[in-house]
């Protein structure tokens, strides 16, 4: 996932003169192009193991609530795509000719959120679509257009920090990706076992 | 009087269009191996599906032991499954795969259950070995362990013997006749009804996500072969 990620951030750099104004203009937009890519990665794994030999019918026989499954599946992800974030966050102010500074600390919020509203929506359709035939073309379709207000609020969230604006216009979007995320655990957690059912 | 372990009652199941469960009212007494034939689609594994409630009736319901699998996760400690997928993770070796499901239980004596468990079929040599190198016999007799090692009260097998050669069979066949000695209730689902001729002794079959013949057994294989041929259009089973 971090290579991936890493590949991704490349391929702009080559593709565009990055650096400068372009920071401003596109870096928070590549950024978070990466990153969700390299998360379409890893959730389309998330049930791998258990799609392998059925294990996750033993799962939902075991006494307890099924929706821990969720709750750990999707604490994974998103444990995985905060070290992807960590990882790609250097190479980022490399390509970028961005200076690295304690203005860049509300960042950390930012990955953490956006990357709770990413694993919390991604866990949900990995596991929808995890015995479908097409899962590699569903989970995209079906993740894409749903994390799109998330996605809006990450990219201008990010914008804000590395302009060294944050502040009182970062709260706003910080609010925004807080609420997104619990709605869609809560929501999770409710329908995951219909999720899996069938 | 016998209380049952499994009853379903006007149990039906869709998906979408296609009805695979057509009012099915079954009821299974405790202690009882019930064999459950029927040709390809004639809804036996979605029945048993139901029973471990890893499925949803569409209308109807399913009890074990007097509770709905779906709404009381303790019902669902009370079964045991095993399919013709192993159920286990192939990256596991075959203890840290029984210490999971050990840990998914709560079983207080877990390190020694999983041990009895493991020489009970004969794997305990083979703890530290990954599942990926199982062979085909291996992996079930692990699978039998994991289904078994809770002590559920009732077991479901779904075709249990898929993929094993003869010699496999037998030693399964033989597993299971100790594990319904040992006073579970069984239900199982299988093509090859010859081999679950010692261990039945009552003998349901689906056509077309109905019962159409309910009878208690006790016979030979041959004698079961030949009373199931009619309703699954075949005499070479």
């Amino acid at each position: 996932m971090a290579f991936f990620s890493l590949l991704v951030l490349l391929v702009f750099n080559f593709s565009f003169e990055l650096g400068g104004a372009a920071l401003h203009e596109i870096g928070p937009g590549v950024l978070w192009s990466s990153f969700v890519f390299a998360s379409l990665l890893g959730l389309s794994r998330s049930f791998a193991d258990e799609r392998e030999n059925h294990s996750l019918d033993a799962l939902l026989m075991a006494p307890g609530d099924r929706s821990a499954i969720y709750l750990g599946k999707m604490l994974g992800n998103l444990l995985f795509l905060l070290a992807v974030e960590l990882i790609s966050l250097p190479f980022f102010t490399l390509f970028f000719n961005l200076s690295p500074g304690w203005f860049l600390l509300p960042l950390l919020g930012v990955f953490f959120l956006g990357s709770a509203c990413l694993s919390a929506a991604g866990t949900l359709f990995a596991a929808m679509s995890s015995n479908m035939r097409l899962r590699e073309l569903l989970l995209p379709l079906l993740l894409l257009p749903m994390i799109l207000p998330a996605l809006i609020s990450c990219v201008e969230a990010t914008g804000l920090v590395l302009d060294n604006k944050w502040g009182e216009a970062l709260y706003p979007h910080l609010k925004m990706l807080a609420v997104y995320a619990t709605v869609f655990i809560a929501l999770s957690l409710m329908l995951f076992e219909y999720a899996v059912e069938e | 009087m016998a209380t049952d372990d499994i009853v379903l009652e006007k149990a039906s199941k869709h998906f979408a269009s296609f009805v695979a469960l057509r009012s099915v009212d079954l009821s299974i007494q405790r202690g009882q191996f019930t064999l459950l034939a029927g040709a390809n689609g004639a809804g036996k594994s979605t029945l048993l599906r139901l029973a471990a409630g890893v499925s949803r009736p569409s209308s109807g319901r399913v009890l074990i032991a007097g509770e709905d699998p779906q709404r009381n996760s303790e019902a669902r400690a009370a079964i045991g499954l095993l399919s013709h997928h192993t159920l286990l993770y192939d990256d596991l070796s075959a203890e840290e795969n029984l210490s999971f499901f050990a840990q998914l239980y709560g079983l207080a004596d877990g390190t020694q259950r999983v041990e009895e468990a493991l020489e009970e079929v004969g794997l305990l040599e083979h703890r530290q070995r990954r599942l990926r190198g199982f062979s085909r016999g291996m992996r079930q007799r692990l699978a039998l362990a994991r289904a078994t090692l809770h002590r559920p009260a009732v077991l479901l097998l779904d075709e249990p013997f898929t993929g094993l050669d003869q010699p496999a069979c037998a030693a399964l066949s033989q597993r299971l006749l100790h594990v319904k000695n040992q006073g579970h209730t069984c239900m199982m689902v299988t093509h090859r009804v010859g081999e679950a001729a010692t261990l039945a002794d009552r003998l349901v079959v689906l056509r077309r996500g109905r019962i159409c013949h309910d009878q208690p057994w006790q016979g030979s294989s041959q004698e079961l072969v030949e009373t199931c041929a009619p309703f699954l259009g075949t005499t070479t089973l």
